[in-house]
């Protein structure tokens, strides 16, 4: 491992039953890179099938990847891959993703993954500085929040420390549960699996160095080509406004720097004006996130943008909302993105509306309880369930009187963002039946209060499967994105694919674009999808390979592929090498997109051998690749591949999975994966297991 | 032309008494500052060929979370992502004359180079021993455990890496202006002046002459 760029060649092993603190050579995972990779690995060759994730047996393995904490654009993410307790009816691999400055810090220090495994008997947490681990009493950190645990850590191993801590929630085995690090970068879902092992946090301290292969000019030429071709967060290459530099311009781009919008609590103010795609010097202003995720009452509220390690694109909202202090007693500082802002869905609406005041601070202070408790809202279904289970009467029905009346509902009636502390206090501590059933998960919520079917098949409450929601489905890329959202044990969070469709061209140049890609029937306009065919399976393919690639170098897939430009010179076309290029140059270990993705298929495939392996059966097809009806059913009044909806069609589904496993190389008929695909891959020893356990298909 | 004082030909190693300023320097714009720490990054990996934030020549890492006065205001009363969410850089003020880390170290490894002005570690002459972290007041003198030697900000030649990779335009190279007055120290400096560098400077100070 030495030989190479990129890996720092120790991965650390921490056993909190016997207190064991070992190194290991990366090398043995070189062929999973890093992140996912190596956490499937690990959970494959150590953990036994059926593992519960509460189990002693269960291990955490979190860490970055080869280009974690260099320069390569977007490389600052982490991925925690454990037993993921939120998997309804049975736990299964799945994997926690940050951002934030925690990955890359761990490199510095030394490692490229820490294993976590065993479980300690009183509440510890591990510190690293450099080569120096100890397993350290946590006991006074235990029952704080994130925010307090950071704070004494930091004041413990110094100011620079970066901590991946969990709160309450974690420590309470509530399932719907985050590790946190740098403010706002949270991992959704793995925090109770610390708690279980009364781990506290993970903090690190680096003052070593990773290793770039290639010479420093042709490094720093690769990174201004990777930037030339970078857009807006999520990789949207036109402006939301007309700008005279661009042909294109989408509403919905998060390019949505322009003339006269400001960073307005910066102080003095700044402009974020005019972005253009060679200006690289402004490329951090070109995502103006307040806005886009608040609404324009947020402009003067907002310090600045931030965000992960080495990421130009800045795509956390940094705001000061001073009211929320002597109102509800949280700080007024407040730093999310997307969904982590979304303490506004608990509330029908507001007394100034849906967009004013008072919904900024439904967002800050939902953010502060959410992220200091460490409690995970799931992309919002935490939400979404609330709302649901409120307005059809399931609180009232499932809570004793006496719990229910013990809850101010007048404060949720009035639109009160007080209401918040309340519901996530209940949540974090496990108090009452309602902090219990919220806590349990989508999955376990809609189990435990036997919920009917008009839970699942509600448009409103966009349930999917296993315990989680759908994430960028049909919504976004039809038959695609449907066998996007069926693989995985959580909700997909893969983004190749939207990204992709809402990149702000215009149908016709995607179709230019994905036809040297994957053909040009890959891609339809939204709400007017085609039938199944070939293209959509290859997309599909390639969606998820590079998903499940960058999650293990790691780059962000909030921002890569990059297959689309800002360019009109290049007819807005990217590179769909990029992520080759990078790893090529760093490492020195030297692969085209090609035999990435070979490897990408390793890992992903790894993936389904977990769940099948866990499961105890090769029939994915019906069993675990399974679809909502609402997605086939409604709206009721429209038919599927007709202008105007995105309804599928349940045959034409049952074509697109065939095509998908075939272009996989899986059997068409369960859809788990052959032993031919397994050799194929380097995985014979994955092969021969299965087989023995009779697991492969015939 | 570098200008020594008259005096040093006859000193052991001419050269550590700087007298001329530096032609550039980089500014920060803290307001500007969005976290990415992609300086730290361009600086060490452009240079040295690796990615290492603790031997960057300008610093973002140690104020991130809390400032550069660490949590002594509270939590979320300080500075930094846990603080006001006001980012700090430091940077390198390429002090003027007596320059700190030049006149402390003893072996005079820190010389100016004379294409930019810039007060530069002399690698062959540094021998490791770290005086000049702790003579710089603002904690900018870096050491490469790698190497066992002293760093600090060279300018990159006249071409600093942290300038052209910052996103948001937050750092600029400009003239060099005095600013040693203006901006808050980090650290009460170990104060050493070898006896031929006093002598040095009573040579042009002494009212006696």
């Amino acid at each position: 491992m030495q030989s190479y760029g990129g890996w720092t060649g120790k991965t650390l092993r921490v056993n909190l039953s016997t207190g064991k603190i070992s190194q290991e050579d990366t090398a043995r995972y070189k062929e999973y890179l890093g992140g996912t990779g190596v956490g499937y690995r690990v959970l494959w060759d150590e953990v036994p099938a059926k593992t519960r994730s509460f189990d002693e047996a269960n291990k955490i393995v979190m860490g970055g990847g080869p280009l974690t904490g260099t320069s390569a654009p977007c490389g600052g993410r982490t991925s925690i891959t454990t037993i993921f307790p939120c998997v309804y009816p049975t736990e299964l691999v799945g994997t926690g993703h940050m951002g934030g400055h925690w990955g890359a810090e761990l490199k510095y220090a030394g490692w490229d993954n820490v294993i976590v495994e065993g479980k300690s008997d009183k509440p510890v947490y591990i510190a690293i500085s450099d080569d120096r681990v100890e397993i350290r009493d946590a006991s006074h950190l235990w029952r704080n929040g994130i925010y307090r645990a950071t704070a004494s850590i930091c004041q413990e191993m110094g100011p620079e420390t970066q901590v991946a801590a969990i709160g309450q929630a974690g420590e309470n085995l509530v399932r719907m549960s985050v590790v946190m690090n740098a403010f706002s970068h949270s991992a959704g879902g793995v925090g109770s699996v610390f708690g279980s092992k009364k781990l506290k946090a993970v903090a690190v301290r680096g003052s070593g160095s990773i290793k770039i292969a290639a010479n420093a000019q042709e490094w720093k030429k690769l990174r201004r080509y990777v930037l030339s071709l970078m857009g807006g967060n999520n990789q949207h290459v036109v402006p939301s406004t007309p700008q005279p530099w661009s042909e294109f311009s989408a509403p919905r781009s998060r390019w949505t720097a322009r003339k006269g919008l400001f960073w307005g609590a910066a102080n003095p103010v700044i402009e974020t004006g005019e972005c253009r795609p060679e200006e690289l010097n402004r490329i951090g202003f070109r995502t103006m996130k307040a806005t886009y995720d608040l609404g324009p009452e947020a402009e003067k509220h907002t310090v600045r943008m931030g965000g992960c390690a080495s990421c130009p694109i800045r795509c956390h909202s940094q705001i000061d909302v001073p009211s929320v202090e002597a109102k509800y007693g949280v700080s007024r500082y407040a730093a999310s993105t997307c969904v982590g802002w979304n303490g506004r869905m608990y509330f029908k609406s507001f007394p100034d509306g849906p967009a004013g005041t008072t919904s900024i601070e439904a967002a800050v202070v939902g953010k502060h309880m959410a992220d200091d408790y460490g409690v995970w809202t799931c992309y919002s279904q935490l939400q979404r369930d609330f709302r649901w289970a409120y307005e059809n009467g399931f609180i009232k029905a499932n809570l004793p009187a006496e719990e229910y009346k013990s809850i101010d509902w007048s404060k949720c009636e009035a639109g009160d963002p007080g209401f918040l502390k309340e519901l996530y206090r209940r949540i974090a501590l496990r108090e009452g039946e309602f902090g219990i059933a919220f806590g349990e998960g989508p999955g376990y919520l809609a189990a435990r209060w036997q919920f009917p079917q008009s839970y699942f098949n509600s448009e409103a409450t966009h349930y999917w499967k296993m315990g989680h929601p759908g994430h960028h489905a049909n919504e976004d890329a039809g038959q695609a994105g449907v066998l996007i959202n069926l693989i995985y044990n959580r909700d997909a969070q893969c983004h190749s694919h939207s990204n992709f469709v809402r990149n702000g061209l215009p149908t016709s140049i995607q179709k230019q674009l994905a036809e040297k890609l994957w053909g040009s029937g890959a891609v339809d306009d939204v709400q007017n999808f085609t039938r199944m065919n070939p293209d959509k399976a290859k997309f599909a393919v390639w969606a998820l390979l590079r998903k499940e690639l960058h999650d293990s170098l790691t780059l962000c897939n909030w921002m890569y592929p990059m297959v689309a430009s800002p360019l009109k010179s290049r007819n807005y076309e990217g590179d769909n090498g990029i992520e080759a290029q990078l790893y090529s140059l760093v490492t020195g270990d030297r692969k085209d997109a090609a035999e990435l993705d070979l490897v990408a298929e390793r890992i992903f495939n790894l993936h389904r051998a977990l769940t099948i392996r866990d499961m105890g059966t090769a029939e994915m097809r019906t069993v675990h690749d399974v679809i909502p009806d609402r997605i086939f059913d409604l709206p009721e009044n429209k038919q599927p591949f007709t202008p105007g909806t995105n309804k599928m069609d349940r045959e034409d589904m049952e074509t697109a999975k065939d095509l998908f496993y075939q272009a996989l190389g899986w059997d068409r008929k369960t859809g788990a994966p052959t032993r031919a695909t397994l050799e194929r891959l380097g995985l014979k020893d994955v092969a021969e297991k299965l087989a023995g356990m009779g697991l492969l298909p015939v | 032309m570098p200008l020594y004082g008259a005096w040093s030909a006859l000193l052991p190693d001419s050269g550590e008494v700087i007298l001329e300023n530096a032609k550039g320097m980089i500014v920060a714009d803290s307001t500007r500052c969005v976290g990415c720490k992609l300086c730290e990054l361009a600086c060490t990996e452009f240079n040295e060929g690796r990615s290492q934030p603790s031997l960057a020549r300008v610093k973002i890492s140690r104020n991130y979370n809390f400032g550069p006065r660490g949590q002594q205001a509270g939590f979320n009363r300080g500075m930094g992502e846990f603080g006001n969410l006001r980012l700090v850089q430091d940077v390198c003020l390429q002090c003027p004359h007596p320059v700190p880390c030049a006149t402390a170290c003893p072996y005079g490894a820190i010389v100016m180079d004379p294409k930019t002005g810039a007060r530069v570690v002399d690698q062959k002459k540094c021998r490791g021993c770290r005086v000049c972290q702790r003579a710089c007041p603002w904690e900018m003198t870096t050491f490469n455990e790698t190497t066992a030697k002293a760093s600090k900000c060279f300018l990159c030649n006249g071409e600093p890496e942290c300038v052209a990779v910052c996103p948001t335009g937050a750092l600029r190279f400009v003239s060099w202006n005095n600013l040693t007055k203006a901006v808050p120290v980090r650290q009460a400096i170990l104060p050493v002046t070898k006896d031929y560098v006093s002598a040095g400077c009573s040579n042009c100070h002494s009212k006696r002459r």
